[in-house]
């Protein structure tokens, strides 16, 4: 089996997870801009973390023969830094463009301020321009409404609803989501978002129609395997194959192509595990056996 | 510097039959507008933008293409460009900024916010360009990258290193290139600047893998040239009573090299693998070059 896991922030992770990801099968991944855990204070600590999204953390997950690829935007808990903000809003255009990037994300809304709006509807605008699809990270606290509020502007500026991929719902939000044309993504993250028994209760009732499972797995306690486990529950408990390929596979991959960004003739193919790869698709093994991840 | 409109014809022929209408035309204007004069952050823009027309895979670059390659600039070596290095390296050239100060200027700042290729391409691109001490920081930066991709850009195929980093520069850059398992044959002009600082780094990374119980890297050998003395020489003698077949050979080049080609005979007749053995014997009259060590790896050029 093949997975995707469309959100995951594998800046936190280690080799051993790469490792355990691409032997459970996971294949492709999408790493989000999102908030670090500690709050920045320079337009530096942006311009690096979003270059290690297009660079180094690329590099670090090819090494595993998975595919990455990132979003880049500015998360809503940090749009509340106001002066910063401003910013990192005029950062966005600079890496937003770049090759491997899906979407303009994870944007949205935290606490549901005026400035997390202002920021939702600048990057907004910015992906209407460009053609670009938007992910949106739905709060912890009043998630219902902020949904909502995610969706009624997006479509307000203009935002095709198939561009627009709604994370972290829940059985209390995946109604409006779906209703609205755009794509539910759920996170399968212990303790405060959905559990893969849940999962596979929302899979039954709703079948695949759109619906996205992740793992959003990052520097909390969280678990870069939630796909395939969850994936496996599915088939334990009775779903048919089919659907888990479809929410653990092909909608993701549905999804975010329309980016024109991801090569989808490549992913398809077997991985290419090649340490000292020249390029994405074509790994150049050159008789000398390459060492893993060989710090220099 | 090269001629840039050579080059870029060059780049022309290339392309043809990778892009269809729309990316071609994309390019045309793209260069037309560089030419105009564009600001940094749209120059960066239009790098970025290339990857919308062509994805980032091997251009396979002809034969001839090579050859034509190395008249436009001695030792360069295309082999391993991909398509979008084609295009943007075409942007870059299209610039006519490029013996000014603001040519470098925007330059770097596209590499300050480049991503894994267009960092690959920039470094493909500095050895055609003009005030080549502009650039000189930054091709260190690249050989300092974890990227491995981004170092064999700037390490391999590529005449800026040997033409214009200092000792130390140069050294970090073989020895890391052993290190990683890069592909030293290709790291351009490595014949001409070995040295007895660089055979010893090499003979005491040897030592160190052999103290780890670790198969020395064969192409490390190709370090040593004359140089290293009798040390180099016990080395290599060790390295030829060994269990490697690779070792072996690069090892016999390596004597080859260090003078001591007449010891070849000999130990032709005492090798165990046929190809080894044959190798051995056409090494013995001259004196094998550096891309003499890539058919020790038994390996075709990407
Ligand atoms: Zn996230």
């Amino acid at each position: 089996m093949k997975y995707f896991d469309p959100h995951i922030h594998l800046t936190s992770r280690t080799t051993d997870d790469l490792e355990a990801m691409a032997a459970a099968g996971i294949r492709a991944v999408i790493e989000p801009a999102f908030w670090i855990g500690q709050p920045r204070t320079r337009i530096g600590s942006y311009i690096d973390y979003f270059s290690s999204l297009i660079g180094w953390e690329r590099f670090r997950a090819s090494q595993f023969g998975i595919a990455h690829y990132c979003t880049i935007g500015l998360n809503s808990k940090e749009a509340n830094n106001e002066a910063l903000a401003e910013e990192v809003l005029n950062l966005v255009p600079r890496f937003a463009l770049k090759e491997g990037v899906v979407a303009i994300g994870e944007i949205g809304f935290d606490e549901i301020t005026a400035a997390e709006e202002h920021a939702y509807r600048v990057q907004l605008e910015f992906a209407v321009q460009n053609d670009m699809l938007v992910m949106v990270h739905s709060p912890h606290r009043d998630k219902k409404r902020g949904i909502q509020l995610s969706i009624e502007i997006a479509r307000e500026m203009g935002l095709g609803m198939e561009k627009l991929i709604i994370d972290h719902n829940n059985e209390e939000t995946v109604d409006d989501t779906l209703r609205s044309g755009a794509w539910a993504a759920f996170t399968i993250y212990p303790h405060t978002k959905m559990d893969s028994a849940r999962m596979v209760e929302v899979v039954k009732k709703y079948g695949p129609e759109r619906i996205i499972v992740d793992s959003s797995a990052d520097w909390g306690i969280s678990n870069p395997l939630s796909v395939p486990e969850t994936a496996a529950l599915m088939e334990s408990s009775g779903v048919d194959a089919e659907t888990i390929r479809r929410v653990t596979w092909q909608n993701a991959l549905d999804a975010y192509a329309q980016s024109g960004q991801i090569d989808v003739a490549a992913l398809e193919a077997e991985a290419q595990i090649d340490q000292t790869r020249t390029f994405l698709d074509n790994s150049v093994l050159r008789g000398q056996q390459p060492e893993r991840s060989v710090k220099s | 510097m090269s001629n840039p409109q050579e080059l870029l014809d060059w780049i022309d022929g290339e392309l043809g039959c990778h892009l269809d209408e729309a990316g071609d035309d994309w390019i045309r204007k793209a260069r037309a507008e560089v030419a105009g004069g564009v600001d940094d952050g749209r120059f960066a823009q239009l790098l970025a933008l290339a990857s919308r027309q062509a994805r980032r895979r091997a251009a396979d670059i002809s034969s001839e293409g090579r050859s034509r390659a190395a008249e436009l600039l001695a030792g360069w070596d295309p082999v391993a460009w991909s398509v979008l290095d084609l295009l943007r390296v075409s942007l870059v050239l299209s610039r006519d900024d490029l013996a000014e100060e603001s040519g470098p200027r925007a330059i770097l700042e596209a590499f300050r916010f480049g991503d894994v290729g267009e960092l690959c391409a920039l470094a493909r691109a500095l050895q055609f360009l003009p005030q080549p001490e502009a650039y000189l920081w930054q091709a260190r930066e690249c050989c300092r990258s974890n990227m491995n991709e981004v170092f064999e850009a700037m390490a391999c195929d590529n005449a800026f290193p040997a033409k214009h980093f200092d000792e130390v520069a140069w050294r970090a850059l073989v020895v890391k290139a052993v290190f990683i398992s890069a592909p030293l044959d290709r790291v351009l002009g490595l014949d001409n600047r070995l040295s007895e600082d660089l055979a010893r780094m090499a003979l005491d990374l040897a030592d160190e893998r052999r103290s780890a119980g670790r198969e020395v890297q064969p192409l490390l050998w190709m370090c040593l040239g004359r140089h290293g003395g009798q040390r180099a020489l016990d080395s290599l003698e060790r390295e030829v009573a060994g269990d490697s077949v690779a070792g072996r050979r690069a090892a016999a080049l390596a004597l080859s090299r260090a003078g001591e080609g007449q010891r070849l005979a000999a130990l032709a007749a005492g090798e165990s693998d046929p190809q080894a053995a044959a190798a051995l014997l056409a090494a013995q009259d001259e004196a094998p070059t550096q891309a003499a060590f890539r058919a020790v790896l038994d390996c075709p050029l990407p």
